[in-house]
């Protein structure tokens, strides 16, 4: 037996390990790579990170999100120095008269909501709230077994 | 231009591009994973990304360099996993190990592989290194096949200088072991 010093371990293996070619890839990684970029090429930009939006959607998205900082900031900076806020608040309540009516038209109908349930008896509402749970128990259930039964089973 | 099952176009420069460097590729990864399953999907995520890039890529000859680096990096992240389990084993063995240059008996070099062909000792050394434990097989690969210094090598993977040496040590005496075992007994590989 010769004795090899760490050095000459190193250069013994380096010698044997660089002797080696690449090993080949498989026959399967070319045609696994484009039907991969297929699939990616399929999906919606807006589906995809920042990254792959346009050019002209990512540029447009930083003017509006630029104007909506500014805008914040301005506000913020607006009322801490002191604003006259009523001024303000009938100024925006001016220009959305029309939230404020479909906003009126929306109480009316949860006040009318309310008004009718409060006529149903509480054992109809209870009754009414069990049943719908069952339903959904029952459906919840027969959709684990047909696809445990008819999907999963080969 | 290349066109898919769905006739979705890839660019043909694209694919000789990935039929040129696939083998270079997947040899990276395999050799650091120690698994063609694994080093396959590996691969595939480093083409998929040379497709998100192919617009910087195509004509550029630092190509192959940005691959393979790629490949590197992948690899080692999804060896990374590992991690914890991997120091853990390795410190509990290696704790204690560096010192001075050691001497190491083994066969003279000249008497290792002698008999076998070159194909068949190819085969030898590949199937050493993919036997050689992860805490091992990672740093000895990114040394001597990436050329990467130790420190460069200890901060890739998060550990001290000294037990990556000491770690790259054992690598080569495990390796010159198995392989001295091929050389002497021209023995089949057992798995």
């Amino acid at each position: 037996m010769k004795k090899l010093t760490e050095k000459e371990l190193e250069q013994f293996v380096h010698a044997a390990l660089r002797s080696l070619p690449d090993r080949k890839a498989p026959g399967t990684l070319e045609a696994r790579v484009l039907a991969a970029v297929e699939r990616q090429a399929a999906i919606a930009w807006w589906h995809k990170g920042w990254a792959y939006w346009p050019s002209a959607v990512r540029a447009a998205f930083l003017a509006v999100a630029t104007a909506v900082s500014g805008a914040i900031v301005f506000a913020a900076y607006a009322m801490f120095a002191g604003l006259d806020t009523a001024a303000v608040m009938t100024d925006v309540s001016e220009r959305f008269a029309g939230v404020t009516q479909l906003f009126t038209l929306l109480q009316a109908l949860v006040d009318l909501c309310r008004a009718f349930l409060a006529g149903i008896p509480p054992l109809w509402l209870y009754g009414g709230l069990a049943m719908v749970g069952a339903l959904y128990a029952s459906l919840f259930g027969l959709g684990a077994f047909a696809y445990r039964t008819l999907y999963r089973t080969p | 231009m290349h066109t898919t099952t769905q006739g979705v176009t890839t660019p043909t420069d694209f694919t000789t591009f990935m039929r040129n460097y696939q083998n270079m590729v997947y040899s990276t990864a395999v050799r650091l994973i120690g698994n063609e399953t694994q080093a396959e999907d590996i691969a595939q995520e480093v083409f998929l990304k040379a497709h998100q890039h192919w617009d910087n890529l195509k004509g550029s000859p630092t190509a192959g360099g940005w691959l393979k680096t790629v490949a590197t990096n992948l690899s080692i992240n999804h060896v990374q996993r590992y991690k914890k389990r991997w120091s853990f084993f390795s410190d509990l063995v290696h704790k204690g190990d560096e010192g001075e240059e050691k001497e190491v008996e083994f066969a003279a070099p000249d008497t290792f592989f002698s008999g076998m062909d070159s194909g068949e000792r190819r085969v030898w050394i590949e199937r050493a290194l993919e036997k050689l434990p992860e805490h091992q097989r990672v740093p000895l690969v990114l040394f001597h096949f990436e050329d990467l210094p130790y420190e460069d090598i200890a901060k890739k993977l998060g550990v001290s200088l000294s037990k990556v040496k000491t770690d790259i040590l054992r690598a080569r005496e495990a390796l010159a072991k198995i392989l001295l075992r091929s050389g002497a007994s021209h023995e089949k590989f057992q798995a």
